[in-house]
This record gives C-alpha cells, structure tokens and sequence, in this order.
C-alpha cells in the first residue's frame, strides 16, 4: 500500500518534472541553435546576433519553465506567478536558474491556489478582477524578493563546496571521481565556477610543463550528454524523441552542452547516466594518457580535436566515444525501465491520470460514506449509501470539489448570474466551496463540478471531460442548484 | 470609470415589444444610444441568441453579445426594459424583463449578482413589472444582496 503511494507520488512527481520542460524544448534548441552559430567560436560568428545568447538562457528559459511550472499547477494564474517569482531566482544569481525556476513556479503557483482557497469565495461578486490581479500581484512579489535574497547565498555556498570536493579529488588523483560532482554542477550551471576557477588554472600550469593536460577534457568531454541524447532518440517519446537529434547534432557538433540538460532535468535518474559515462570517459582519458593544450570552448567534438596534441587522437576520440556508449547504456536501461512511469504522459493527459489517481485514492479510503445518487430527490432524506466510488466523473462528493464553476460562451452574462444564485445558496448552507463564471474556452482544470445552460453542456464536457458537468434549463430557478448545495452540504 | 454600469436612461418600463427580435434591437438599441457599444453590437446580440437562447427563466431574458463582440464594447453597461405582455423568447418561454449587457472586463458583475438574485424572487419579478418609475428599478437592483 505504502509502496502504490509513493509510486504514484514519484510518477506525478516525474510527471510534473518533464511537464516543466517539454512543452519548452523548442526554445532550447533555438537558443541551442543560435548559440552554435553565431557566437565567436561558433559556425557563422556574428556579434549582433550572438548577444541574444545571453538574454535567452539567462530569463527567457528560466521564465518559461517557472510559467510552465505554476501552469501546471494552477492555470494560467499559478503560471503568471510561477513566472514573476521565478524572477527573483534570476537576477538574485549570476547563472541560469533552470532549477530554480522549477522550483519557484511550482511553488508558486501552488501557494497562489492556496491563498485562493482562503479567499476566493469571500470575494463578492464584482470584485473578483480587484481581488484577482492584486492578489496574485502581492503574492508574485513577496515570492520574487524572497527568492531574489534566499537563491545568491544558496548559490554561492552550494559551488564553493563543490569546487572544494573537486579540489580534493584532483590533489589525491582520484580524477575519474570528479565526474560524480561535475556532471550534476554542469546540470545545475555550477560547472563554470568549477571549470574556469579551478580546472582551466590547473590545467594550464599542467599543460605549460608537460604540453597538455587532462583537466581540460573532465568538464569539457562531450560524450555523457551524447549518449542520454542518443537514448532519448531510440526509447524516448512523443516531443523527447523527436526532438533528440537536432540537440544531438547542437550539443555534440556545436558544442553546446546546456541543449542537453533539460532532458536530464525531467527525469532526474539520467544523472546516473552523465555521471556514469563522464567517469568512464576520465577512466579511459586516464588509462591512455590523454590531454589538451587548452580549453576547448565550446566543448564541441571539432573543439575538442583541433586542440588535441599530436598522437593523443586514438585517446581522446577513445575517451569521448566510451563516455557516450557508457553513458547510453544506462540511459536507455533507465528510459526503458521507467517508460511507463512518464514521458508519452504528454501535459494534459499526465494531469488527467494524475487527478484520476487522487480521486480514486480518495474514494478508496473513504468507502461507504452516504452520497447522493443522481435521481435522488433534493428534498428526501433518503440517502443512498456508497454509489459513486468510480473514477470516471460521476457524482461528486464535497471532498472532491475544489471549484464549481459556471461556464456560458463568453461569460458575460448567464454564467455569472447563475454563479451568484448558487454562491448565495451555499452560503446559506456553510459549504466553503468556491463557485466562479468564465467562458466556456476558458474552463479551468481544477474545475471539478461544471455548470452549464443545457444547449452548451457538450461543448463544456468536450473541454473538461473529466470534470462533473451539471445541466440547467433555467440558470435562475433550477432545481439543481437545491440538489448541488444539499449535495455538498456538511 | 466614466460611466455608471446602470443609469436612470438605460431602464425603460412598459414597452410593446411583440417578437425577440425586435426586443433584443431594442434593448442592445438602448445601449448603442448610450454610448455603451458601437452599433454593430446589437447584430453580435442577435447571433449569441441565435446559439442558446439567453432566456434565463423567471421571465427574465440577458440578451448579449457573443465572445468576440466585446470589441464592440466601448464602456460596460447594462440596459433594463420591461415587457409585461412579454416576448415569445422560443421554446415557449416568455420574457417579461429584458437586460441588455455589454461586459468590458468584470465590472458588470456585481450588478449583475444582484440582479440575479433579486430576480430569482418570484415576487421581486412582480415588483420590477409593476414598477411605475425608473427609481424604483435601480433601488431594487443597487440593493445589496
């Protein structure tokens, strides 16, 4: 039992991970895409168009993830605030927040639900767009300015006792242990602090004594990323996979290492494989004594060969090609193994097995309570017992509705009417269930009962499909409105 | 805000009005005269009938425009006219009231929760057909629920 739980939390936990990040795959690779060109080192150099590098990965990247996030977790509006705290993540640190931005949007969006849950039903009607934008304002900046102060220090201690345990591995010749440091702190943008305070002086003390040295290659090899991106090709899914080559050939031929974190990122396990093929790669890199004459930058296949000493071709071709192999291996053991978990769980549908899963857990555990059946008369006492422990969206019970919700075509008129009577019926009745009007090309995810003048029913359920969906004739007198508030009564 | 959702102007009592058409002309009418919404609003107030009737029950009808007609709204506004032969509104039922809206953003909303939770009163429909004066209609609507 313990284990279904925390199965089903680390699946919706994987869920949420890659629903962060696929849905903006297309910006990384066209940030990727123009990294690769035109920066100095790149194919077509150009310094116009290479200041768009820095803008992109820096705000635009981390912005996108923290609205993705917060949407995910509570509409547009979660999304909106996901963003706007994800700002303070981004200029209170000097490096790309792509995870903090999955931290903050979430987050996020989740305490902007909550502070809902407090209000919303207490707003009367009219002044919800008041409450709305200052309420999610309030809430955006309080999370910026924390998270601008919280994220330097954390930043900052989190890299120095990184490059000191980098430090200690190098000093005793422990080299292929490094990549278990390295390869994370590059998924985490630590890598810089690392490569160019510690490794790159190091090397080039090393490389002027004795022609090259093999601190260029421990950051810089890329092969680990190579082989999750290969994985991803042959076992991935849906958007992971089909976009897999194009951040193979930016990562591997460009050199653009970044183009491959999200990929790790949404499903945290192929540290394994990073870590795994970069310790190999260093292994073999040691074994045949291999080196550099400088930092590649950027650490592209075509870098790496052009500053590779004469004769040391076999070792560091050798090195870079056991990294990828080692590093696909375990890849497509963990893609294969866990494909079930997520991955074709695209967005909407993750969500929808993910709340299917919390209603019939809830369902489960709660058993025999008393619930109304649909053909029961409001006015009876008779309650029929059990009935509506199915996961398809039948009758719900007060513990399962976050929001009702009245849905017209535009939401001007009819909804909103109707959502007043019905606010005003559950008031009298003490239920603390909020009830908003929007269109119906709106709807909300986390509507659970949806309301709806009878001619529209069908377009709302084609929206919503999982959600309860009511029929009224009469949005000012119907008797539904009776049988939903002595429905969700407590 | 430069105009009041609801004004004295925008409510006419006692209108023969005989078919939907003609009422929900004059009800949206009301409100282009105002300066609530361009004149091609009314003919978007005309299409949203067309897909679901805005007959709300209890006699009372919200005629308005479609989703995409809110360009057409140059203020948020509301018109009220009472018919008490009333309208054939289709399928039968019969509206007394007419409440022409033009929704801007949500600043409709409060006086449009009142309305509908006086007009859920049987009684209150009474009140508001056998009014004699525009007064008496706005005192009804701006009580708060």
């Amino acid at each position: 039992m313990a284990e279904g739980k925390n199965r089903a939390r680390i699946q919706r936990f994987g869920s949420h991970l890659s629903g962060m990040i696929m849905p903006n795959i297309g910006a990384f690779i066209a940030w990727g895409l123009i990294t690769a060109l035109f920066i100095p080192d790149g194919w077509l150099p150009n310094e116009d168009l290479a200041t768009l590098v820095d803008p992109m990965i820096k705000y635009l990247l981390p912005l996108l993830i923290g609205f993705t996030g917060g949407r995910l977790v509570y509409d547009f509006r979660g999304g909106v605030v996901g963003a706007t705290a994800t700002m303070g993540v981004i200029v209170g640190s000097d490096i790309p927040m792509f995870l903090g931005a999955m931290i903050m949007g979430p987050l996020a969006g989740y305490l902007m639900k909550l502070v809902d849950r407090l209000f919303l039903d207490k707003i009367r009607a009219g002044f919800e767009m008041l409450y709305n934008n200052f309420s999610a304002g309030i809430l955006a900046a309080i999370l910026a300015g924390i998270s601008l102060k919280g994220v330097g220090p954390i930043v900052n201690s989190l890299t120095n006792s990184l490059a000191a345990g980098v430090e200690v591995i190098v000093n005793n010749g422990l080299l292929p242990l490094a990549s278990i440091i390295i390869e994370p702190a590059k998924i985490l943008f630590l890598n810089n602090a690392i490569n160019h305070g510690l490794l790159s002086p190091l090397g080039v003390e090393q490389a002027a004594t004795n022609g090259k040295s093999i601190l260029f290659l421990l950051e810089t090899n890329p092969g680990p990323g190579l082989g999750v991106l290969l994985a991803f090709m042959i076992f991935g899914k849906g958007i992971s996979k089909s976009s897999a080559p194009g951040a193979a050939i930016i990562q591997f031929l460009g050199g653009i290492h970044e183009i491959y974190f999200p990929y790790v990122l949404m499903k945290p396990l192929l540290l394994l494989a990073v870590i795994g093929g970069g310790m190999s790669g260093v292994f073999t890199f040691v074994l045949l004594d291999a080196g550099l004459v400088a930092t590649p930058s950027p650490g592209s296949i075509f870098a790496l060969l052009a500053l590779t000493p004469q004769g040391n071709y076999v070792a560091v071709v050798l090195g870079v090609i056991v990294a990828a192999a080692v590093s696909f291996t375990i890849a497509s053991v963990i893609l294969k193994t866990t494909k079930d978990v997520e991955e074709d769980l695209s967005a909407a549908t993750g969500k929808m097995e993910e709340m299917k899963g919390k209603k019939s857990a809830a369902a489960g555990y709660l058993a025999p309570q008393a619930a109304q059946g649909p053909t029961a008369d409001a006015n009876s006492d008779v309650l029929q017992e059990g009935a509506v422990v199915t996961s398809d969206p039948g009758m719900k019970r007060a513990d399962q509705v976050r929001r009702v919700v009245f849905a017209c075509d535009a939401g001007m008129g009819s909804s909103a009417m109707g959502a007043s009577l019905l606010k005003n019926k559950f008031k009298k009745e003490n239920i603390d269930i909020p009830v908003t009007n929007t269109a119906i090309s709106q709807l909300p995810e986390d509507a659970d009962i949806v309301v709806t003048h009878k001619d529209l029913t069908p377009r709302a359920k084609e929206k919503l499909p999982q959600a309860e969906h009511i029929s009224v004739e009469n949005f000012m007198n119907s008797p539904e409105y009776d049988k939903l508030a002595q429905r969700l009564k407590k | 805000m430069a105009k009041a959702v609801l004004k004295r102007e925008n409510i006419k009592l006692n209108v023969p009005l005989s078919t939907m058409e003609e009422g929900i002309r004059y009800t949206g009418g009301i409100l282009v005269d105002n300066g609530y919404v361009d004149a091609g609003y009314v003919d978007k107030m005309l299409e949203r009938e067309g897909m679901a009737s805005t007959f709300m029950g209890n006699s009372l009808a919200i005629p308005h425009g479609t989703e995409d007609a809110k360009a057409n709204v140059l203020e948020t506004g509301i018109s009220v006219v009472t018919v008490p032969e009333g309208i054939d509104f289709g399928s039968g039922n019969i509206a007394k009231i007419l409440i022409g809206i033009a929704g801007k953003n949500n600043e409709h909303l409060e006086i449009l929760s009142n309305i509908a939770i006086v007009c859920s009163e049987e009684e209150n429909i009474d009140k508001i057909l056998n009014a004699t004066s525009e007064d008496e209609i706005m005192d009804l609507f701006s009580e708060v629920s």
